[in-house]
């Protein structure tokens, strides 16, 4: 009984200080507003990825990720599912033909096709996120072996991850730029080894999705 | 009953023996080789494009080369590395564009059916060129494909309407997928979905087509 108190100490402790370790990310967030904003219970948002950039492009799990976000808890809002609305509207919002400023979306509007479609959706504001995930600064050697009596591997490793994301939010009705939202997340994370490799990851993408997510609510609500 | 002779020929034993550890090394071998071509068939699904329709009545004609269109990828050592059949994807994506640009759409099994099917035009899309970039070679964290297409264009009667060159292109990210095979598939329909969009955006403002389309 003692025994298994003991353990369960030792994994208490264990599982508190990974938390310490995991919790190292820090964000930040900056918002430019440059008009009025409000939504109404009938109107949606739809949360797109920019995918025009030919050394990177914006994920499609982070962008579902923000707009899952977006949808739950209190003031959720109606977010159209990013591929529903692609493919409803294709092929003007494909990588080589989605309008890339509000010009182009005043163009876009005037085909009947279009605006049919954005009116079924009930869309109020289109969200372009752009951005990426880097790492950086890799450090350290971890060596791993493997004979007859079994293996195991001894080092240490670290790096940085860096999550840098934009959103800019278009008001449909208007057709114009009403804002745009800056996430930037930055964590250390850490892979000790000794027998076994321990990943201690900086969440830096999922601390990113979480404060865009609620930035861009409260950004669109007008609060 | 089958008649079932045990050998006690020792020297047969160690024969087997000696064959079975070898046919065993070679399965391991080609294990952490990853010999043979890995087979890669396109298959993905197409939206119908929201476009107004052109009141034509219009013939397509799929020939061997898109149906049986397949891309070999070689290893830097010169092996075959991934075979990329993607003939039967496009046929898939065009009989999803084409009724979307259309008022008709026929498809000829033969060239020499146009001339009784009543159509205004015969469309013949053919790949001229597939290339592939895997992030193992580029060093860059995407899959990559890009097609160049010829696109045909002419009467009933086999007479020239037009004629020009398309390209598309496709990319995805290494890290959302497990295999390359899905990394491949994914980049192929990306680069066909973008065929579709500029096909279908584009068409009308071909020179020929639009001078074609003037004289009807």
């Amino acid at each position: 009984m003692n025994i298994n108190l003991y353990f369960s100490g030792i994994k208490l402790a264990a599982v508190s200080l990974l938390a310490m370790l995991v919790a190292c990310t820090s964000t930040t967030v900056d918002e430019f507003r440059q008009g009025e904003t409000g939504i109404e219970s009938d109107e949606s948002v739809v949360v797109l990825g920019r995918r025009q950039a030919s050394d990177y492009e914006t994920r499609a799990d982070f962008v579902q990720c923000v707009g899952d976000r977006m949808s739950r808890g209190e003031n959720a809002i109606n977010v159209i599912p990013e591929q529903e609305f692609i493919d409803a509207m294709f092929p003007w919002f494909e990588p080589r033909t989605a309008p890339l400023r509000t010009r182009d979306l005043e163009q876009l509007m005037a085909e009947d096709v279009v605006a049919r479609k954005m009116s079924e959706f009930g869309i109020r504001y289109i969200v372009w996120v752009d951005g990426f995930k880097e790492t950086t600064d890799r450090q350290g050697t971890i060596s791993c072996t493997i004979g007859p009596g079994g293996g195991g591997c001894f080092g240490f490793g670290t790096w940085e991850d860096d999550a840098n994301f934009d959103a800019r939010v278009w008001d449909v009705s208007s057709l114009t730029n009403v804002g745009t939202i800056n996430t930037d997340a930055t964590g250390q994370s850490y892979l000790p080894a000794l027998v076994v490799p321990i990943p201690l990851i900086a969440r830096v993408e999922a601390n990113a999705c979480n404060r865009l997510a609620t930035q861009l609510k409260q950004f669109v609500i007008g609060s | 009953m089958p008649d079932v002779t045990v050998s006690n020929d020792p020297s047969r034993k160690s024969f087997d023996l000696h064959l079975a550890s070898r046919v065993l090394l070679l399965v391991f071998v080609c294990l952490l080789m990853n010999c043979g071509v890995n087979n890669v068939v396109i298959d993905g699904s197409f939206p119908t494009p929201n476009i107004s329709k052109l009141p034509l009545s219009v013939a397509v004609y799929y020939d061997a080369a898109l149906r049986d269109f397949a891309y070999m990828e070689y290893s830097e050592t010169g092996t075959e590395e991934f075979n990329i059949q993607s003939g039967q994807s496009h046929l898939r994506l065009f009989n999803a564009v084409l009724p979307a640009m259309f008022e008709q759409v026929v498809e000829l099994n033969e060239m020499e059916e146009a001339k009784t099917r009543q159509v205004d035009a015969v469309f013949m899309p053919l790949i001229e060129e597939f290339q592939l970039a895997l992030p193992s070679k580029t060093k860059l964290g995407v899959y990559e494909v890009w097609i160049k297409y010829n696109m045909r264009l002419v009467t009933p009667e086999g007479d020239y309407i037009a004629d020009w060159v398309l390209t598309s292109y496709g990319k995805t990210p290494t890290d959302t997928f497990l295999s390359a095979e899905a990394g491949i598939n994914e980049a192929a329909v990306v680069a066909l979905r973008d065929l579709a969009s500029s096909f279908s955006l584009t068409f009308s403002q071909v020179p020929e087509v639009r001078d074609w389309l003037a004289s009807l």
